[in-house]
């Protein structure tokens, strides 16, 4: 039996949803266990069921993600949280202060007629049954999740930071032999290492590695290495200042 | 095994032998990249580095992969998915020497790691001599000379090279490329003892083994660990270099719709689930149980095995914060005192 698929967008770039596309052929392997009924990046094709999948991408940033996220929580089995937004906030949620202020800054009013909200991950209003960190994730990844779910397998998460695939792939470190600023050490894995092999630092994307991270050596590492205090700050929030109170 | 007998390469020789060696496999040898040395396929002597200290990662790549596909799932049934194709690693140091035959004691014990015994049975090694740098304590560990564990081990010589060999295939490689070796001379002993003398006197690091043991057994509670646990960034890049870690994590990923395959990759025992088992316990659950347990795995685990460390120097050189594994060792013994 087909399982029901749906991909709902919140506020992002969209960078995510156009991900899953990029799957090119190999979207058909997908199809060969999904059927679609809601993917509005794909499709303007959409029948509301109840679903097996949801994928989710993008921050709650609007009353009406709010209200799109519950949909899908509230009509699927399974919900995927895909892409950092999702998960940890990503640079939306990096701004800090009151919405209200922030409109402020921004329009010259407090008004707020698109009832906006500070923009918050989505694993902060609902319990997600799977999150897949990544600005962008790897495509491969979500392929990997959605066949696994697909076999009846749980899909397995990442338990390590950018370092380990870093050195499996043999890229020369950029912290230590370039003095680069690189969050890899602290960072999720699952990309691959894919910055440090165009050898630049890793940007902390994924947000931080559960329970293992140790920003604090990270952040003396790089002061050591010469870099200003608010300078490490920023670069530790950028994507995942709702997640971690670093 | 035992050494067979010393020849002498003449410098002029050098190259040709160097391109004799391709007769007997895929020819790999230490080359730099950026600012580190890495094990890669070559062509011609003028793309090695000769004078490298050490590789970025140690030449287990070849046997134990970094990522190795061990098994496809093709129509139903899993297939062996790698074959094995003879190679020669030129280059390798000596305490790497050492690694691997600590990696053969796991490996190649019962139950046999199939992978690995065939390409270590396709593999020929060829070591080089190597002057320390300050990273190097192999000397205190007695890796800094190997007496086995590998194919033809070459000195350097004002003039040449001063080659042991050490096993038949060895043997056989001088024996067919013969017209370039010659007889050593009182001499080239005399170079050879000197180069010996003065790399003896290079060591700037040694570890302390003394009673080590013991020491970690009283030192399990001990404050230090404690306070290199807040540096540890528990990323695992010394696991990933090391040249006697032997963890791996075995994953399926899918490659279409029907097809599987079964890849296997380093793991790290500074990774929350290294220590986790069926029923959510976990036998090192914090950050500082896994950092202790990888000095007591390095120094200690199985006292009757010795050391799983070869001093080669590779968890300083790759450390994000610095942590010198010599030094933490010593911190600990003062601790106790």
């Amino acid at each position: 039996m087909m399982l029901k698929l749906g991909v709902f967008e919140l506020t992002g770039c969209g960078g995510c949803a156009l991900n899953i596309l990029f799957l090119y052929e190999k979207l058909f392997d997908l199809l060969e266990f999904y059927e679609i009924k809601e993917f509005h990046m794909a499709s303007s094709f959409r029948e509301h069921d109840t679903l097996d999948v949801a994928i989710v991408t993008g921050s709650v940033s609007t009353q009406r993600d709010l209200n799109l996220l519950h949909y899908a929580r509230n009509h699927s089995n399974y919900l995927i949280a895909l892409g950092t937004c999702a998960t940890h906030g990503d640079v939306q949620a990096s701004v800090e202060g009151k919405i209200r202020d922030k409109l402020e800054k921004v329009y010259g009013t407090k008004a707020n007629p698109m009832r906006a909200l500070d923009s918050t991950p989505i694993v902060q209003h609902v319990a997600v049954d799977y999150a897949l960190p990544g600005c962008p994730y790897d495509k491969d990844e979500i392929y990997q999740v959605l066949i696994s779910l697909a076999k009846g397998i749980e899909p397995p998460t990442k338990d390590y930071p950018v370092c380990i695939e870093c050195k499996l792939n043999e890229y020369e470190c950029v912290l230590v032999k370039k003095e680069i600023p690189c969050l890899g050490p602290i960072t999720l894995g699952g990309c691959n290492a894919a910055c440090i092999k165009s050898g630049v630092g890793c940007i902390g994307c994924r947000g931080p590695l559960p329970k293992e991270a140790n920003p604090a050596s990270e952040f003396e590492i790089l002061k050591e290495l010469g870099y200003d205090e608010e300078y490490i700050r920023r670069k530790f929030k950028t994507f995942a200042r709702g997640e971690l109170r670093w | 095994m035992i050494v067979l007998r010393y020849v002498k390469l003449p410098q002029e020789n050098f190259e040709e032998f160097f391109n004799s060696l391709k007769r007997w496999g895929k020819l790999y040898a230490p080359v730099k990249k950026g600012d580190i040395y890495s094990f890669q396929n070559v062509e011609t002597l003028s793309e090695i580095a000769l004078d490298y200290t050490r590789t970025m990662l140690p030449p287990k790549k070849f046997f134990v992969r970094p990522k190795d596909e061990m098994l496809k799932l093709k129509e139903g049934h899993w297939e062996e998915a790698n074959g094995t194709e003879p190679i020669v690693l030129f280059g390798v140091h000596s305490c790497d020497i050492h690694g691997l035959e600590i990696l053969d004691k796991v490996y190649l014990s019962d139950p046999v790691d199939p992978y690995y015994k065939k390409r270590r049975e396709n593999s020929i090694i060829i070591g080089i001599s190597c002057m320390p740098d300050e990273y190097c304590f192999c000397k205190s560990l007695g890796t800094d000379f190997a007496m086995h564990g590998f194919d033809l081990f070459l000195h350097e010589l004002p003039d040449g090279w001063l080659v042991r060999v050490g096993s038949v295939k060895g043997h056989e490689i001088a024996w067919g490329s013969e017209e370039l070796f010659e007889n050593v001379t009182e001499e080239d002993f005399h170079h050879f003892r000197e180069f010996e003398e003065k790399r003896t006197n290079s060591f700037k690091r040694s570890l302390n083994k003394e009673g080590l043991a013991d020491i970690l057994d009283l030192a399990f509670d001990s404050p230090v660990w404690k306070k290199y646990e807040r540096i540890c960034l528990g990323c695992g890049n010394c696991n990933m270099v090391c040249p006697t870690c032997r963890c791996y994590e075995v994953c399926d990923l899918w490659i279409n719709a029907y097809e599987a395959v079964r890849v296997r990759r380093y793991d790290s025992c500074f990774m929350e689930t290294h220590g986790l088992v069926a029923g959510g316990h976990n036998f090192r659950p914090t950050r500082l149980d896994r950092f202790r347990h990888r000095y007591y795995c390095k120094n200690y685990f199985d006292p009757e095995s010795g050391f799983n460390c070869v001093g080669c120097g590779r968890c300083d050189e790759f450390c994000p914060a610095k942590i010198e594994h010599v030094k933490v060792l010593d911190k600990v013994r003062e601790g106790l005192q």
